[in-house]
């Protein structure tokens, strides 16, 4: 063992990483420059950082990549170095805790049990008879309940250990590899995972996303249609809910229906789809009519055309005020063929005539509404369940090393020039309140077999 | 209504400002009757604030919006003084030194103080918006918080072991009663690390959180970064420890440095940066 750990020390590149040291420097360094992502706004256009700190205040930023901080070369090396001390104070540490985790500490003499931290010592005149030896070792167990025993030890004493916590040792392993994990799970989730967003119209229907990262088109292997949204207000004005029913179809078969809300989305096939925003565009009805025989409803929605096919005519909507004098009103835009273009104001009620080349058409609104689109986030991230399990190792690493100590209590008991020698004595890692109390309690029960002496 | 929460929530505040200066004039003038009389107001606080906020809580549920008091600034400086006069309580019953107090009981004066008479500061009942309503939204808090509350008290530990440092030898005056540096040292430990073990939970329910409600456990949002950056502060602290030269008077800053990080990642990114945790401005 020596040997080998000289050989390691011998590296200055291990002497560097395996300290502590590096590893306070680390922390802060990361604490410090972290700062510099919160302070400028992040993954905006390279245009508004040279608009917004001039041209030497970007360059720099440029250099730094200080648009995207925490993916930087910089910050990505530095969690590089983190990870690397990290390991490598483990390996280091590694030998001398498995000398720890293996040491047995039955093999103990009276001398060094005398150096313990914690200690008592009983000198009886008289050598003691097997009862009254038997009554102190029931006192002892009394107490500390479980115990291991060697009865010859190499200065011919009785010897009882009890111990508890030697695991311990690994809870820092456990701490430390849990930071691994995490980093671990983020990167699958990176390489394996993806994210996009899409704006979804009532009633339409999505079978692919497109990567927010690479710009791809991802196909989702089943498709999902929005069948409904709905936002809802408490009577402050406040938003109380948005909420989107959403239905996944394989094929043309409807697989599952759910009703997403913020803090509750739908999940299939490990892609996750989230109520991250919404928008309402007006859409408006209106009745065409050529003659009397020909007559239509059309769907005229915001940004998007709507065709009258029997007249070939193209029908837009401008402007849509949801109430002059009391009523709806809708500003049309009316295209034909030959690319003669107009427009026109309906006020809901009120019939109007237009003309387009020869022909004469009679025009109504009949109904305006909110058209909704939902905003949803999709994922898919299957290192998510990594980081979780890192999270859950740091929290029980860290308990461990806290708070779990590793206590030995001894108890010798042996013969020297004739009187009889009782040791207490006890070590622990953490928490030497708690355990100078236990001790303390052991030793009273011990007196109140040997003080009557 | 009398007695509505808010009756009781300010009562709190006098209430507060009195056992921190009850408590410092134990610590400036040595009077131990003063000192228990600063536990007892202390304590009296303590359970009138519990009571205003489970009232709240109940007058929420009369409004129609029924959640827990932890919603926006008001409620969450309230519950910040709440969790910070607990845990300053807990010590002190565990190491018997009321001295502390007049390092730790300022903080949940100031917070109560703030929460009651600034102006900005919204305190009627509001209701949830959706982002907010969420299971996490108790867990959250709490751990975060309790989180916060311990760092306060290491704070002022921290603020102790650098004035009893100075003095060091004078055994008399008002340093005299200040413990000892080492029982300072080990006192301050022992907080950063129950402060730490809840910060790490609180990061990690916000996580988990956040990748319900947001579609991603980590989006690096100022106060996410935030929250990071005062984690690695206390990691360096406990680190601090094994390296050599470093225990005592610097651990002793970074327990103050750490706690300036936790106030920016409390005030500071409400009111300087954007991002998605703004309902906490309010």
């Amino acid at each position: 063992m020596k040997a080998s750990s000289s050989i390691y020390q011998d590296n200055p590149i291990w002497r560097f990483f395996s300290s502590v040291r590096l590893a306070v420097f680390l922390l802060i360094t990361l604490a410090v420059t972290s700062i510099a992502g919160t302070l400028i706004p992040q993954r905006e256009s390279l245009q508004f950082y040279l608009e917004t700190y001039g041209p030497n205040f970007f360059r720099i930023i440029k250099f730094l990549h200080l648009y995207d901080t925490y993916h930087s070369w910089w910050y990505l090396t530095l969690l590089g170095l983190f990870s690397t001390n990290l390991i490598v104070c483990t390996l280091k540490r590694l030998p001398f805790t498995l000398r720890l985790f293996r040491k047995d500490n039955l093999s103990m003499d009276s001398g060094r049990l005398l150096r313990m931290p914690f200690k008592k010592d009983w000198e009886v005149k008289e050598e003691l008879d097997n009862d009254s030896i038997r009554s102190i070792i029931s006192a002892f167990k009394d107490v500390v309940g479980k115990f291991h025993e060697r009865p010859d030890t190499a200065d011919g004493g009785r010897l009882f250990l009890e111990e508890r916590g030697k695991w311990s040792y690994w809870g820092i392993y456990c701490l430390h590899g849990s930071i691994l994990i995490i980093f671990l799970g983020a990167l699958v989730g990176l390489f394996m995972g993806f994210k996009g967003s899409v704006m979804l119209p009532e009633g339409e229907t999505i079978d692919h996303i497109v990567n927010k990262q690479t710009g791809e088109q991802i196909p989702l292997g089943f498709s999902v249609r929005c069948d409904r949204f709905d936002i809802s207000f408490y009577d402050n004005g406040a938003p109380k809910e948005y909420r989107s029913d959403l239905t996944v179809l394989n094929g043309n078969k409807e697989v599952v229906r759910k009703s997403i809300v913020v803090n509750d989305p739908l999940k299939y096939r490990g892609i996750t789809f989230y109520q991250a925003s919404y928008r309402a565009i007006p859409e408006v009805t209106v009745r065409v009519a050529e003659s009397e025989s020909t007559q239509r409803l059309l769907t005229i929605s915001a940004f998007q055309k709507t065709l009258w096919p029997e007249a070939q005519l193209t029908f837009g909507l401008i402007q849509y005020l949801p109430s002059v004098h009391g009523r709806p009103a809708a500003q049309i835009w009316i295209g034909d063929r030959e690319g003669r273009e107009g427009s026109l104001w309906l006020l809901k009620g009120n019939k109007k005539e237009f003309k387009k080349g020869e022909n004469s058409y009679g025009i109504s609104l009949v109904n305006a509404r909110q058209r909704y689109l939902t905003g949803l986030q999709i994922k898919k991230d299957p290192g998510v369940w990594i980081v979780w399990l890192g999270c859950a190792f740091l929290i029980i690493g860290f308990t461990v090393v806290f708070w779990v100590p590793h206590r030995r209590v001894w108890l010798w008991i042996g013969r020297r020039e004739g009187k009889t020698i009782v040791i207490l004595s006890g070590q622990t890692s953490k928490n030497k309140l708690q355990f100078e109390k236990d001790i303390r309690e052991i030793e009273k029960a011990l007196d109140s077999r040997l003080g009557a002496r | 209504m009398t007695f509505s929460s808010s009756y009781f929530l300010s009562l709190t505040t006098f209430i507060y400002l009195g056992a921190a200066a009850l408590y410092l004039i134990h610590w400036i003038f040595r009077v131990q009757k003063v000192g228990l009389l600063a536990t007892i107001v202390t304590a009296g606080g303590l359970v009138i604030q519990t009571t205003g906020i489970i009232l709240r809580w109940v007058e929420s549920y009369k409004l129609g919006y029924g959640h827990a008091p932890l919603s926006n600034l008001y409620e969450s400086l309230v519950f910040f003084a709440w969790m910070t006069v607990l845990v300053y309580l807990v010590m002190e019953w565990r190491v018997k030194r009321r001295v502390i107090g007049a390092f730790a009981t300022p903080f949940a004066s100031l917070a109560m103080a703030y929460a009651s008479f600034s102006p900005e500061i919204e305190d009627e009942i509001q209701p949830l918006i959706p982002a907010l309503k969420s299971n996490w939204l108790i867990a959250h808090v709490v751990t975060c918080f309790l989180g916060y509350a311990s760092f306060a008290v290491a704070c002022g530990l921290g603020i102790m072991y650098l004035f009893k440092n100075r003095s060091s030898g004078d055994s008399t005056g008002i340093m005299g009663i200040i413990p000892d540096c080492k029982v300072l040292d080990e006192l301050m430990h022992q907080t950063i690390i129950f402060g730490f073990l809840w910060l790490t939970l609180g990061i990690i329910t916000g996580a988990v959180w956040a990748n319900d409600a947001w579609g991603t456990y980590w989006s690096w949002d100022p106060k996410e970064t935030w929250s990071l950056i005062t984690w690695f502060v206390y990691a360096t602290a406990l680190h601090a420890r094994f390296v050599r030269g470093w225990a005592g008077r610097r651990i002793a800053y970074l327990s103050i440095i750490g706690f300036v990080s936790v106030m920016f990642t409390y005030f500071g990114v409400n009111f300087l940066l954007s991002g998605l945790h703004s309902y906490g401005s309010q």
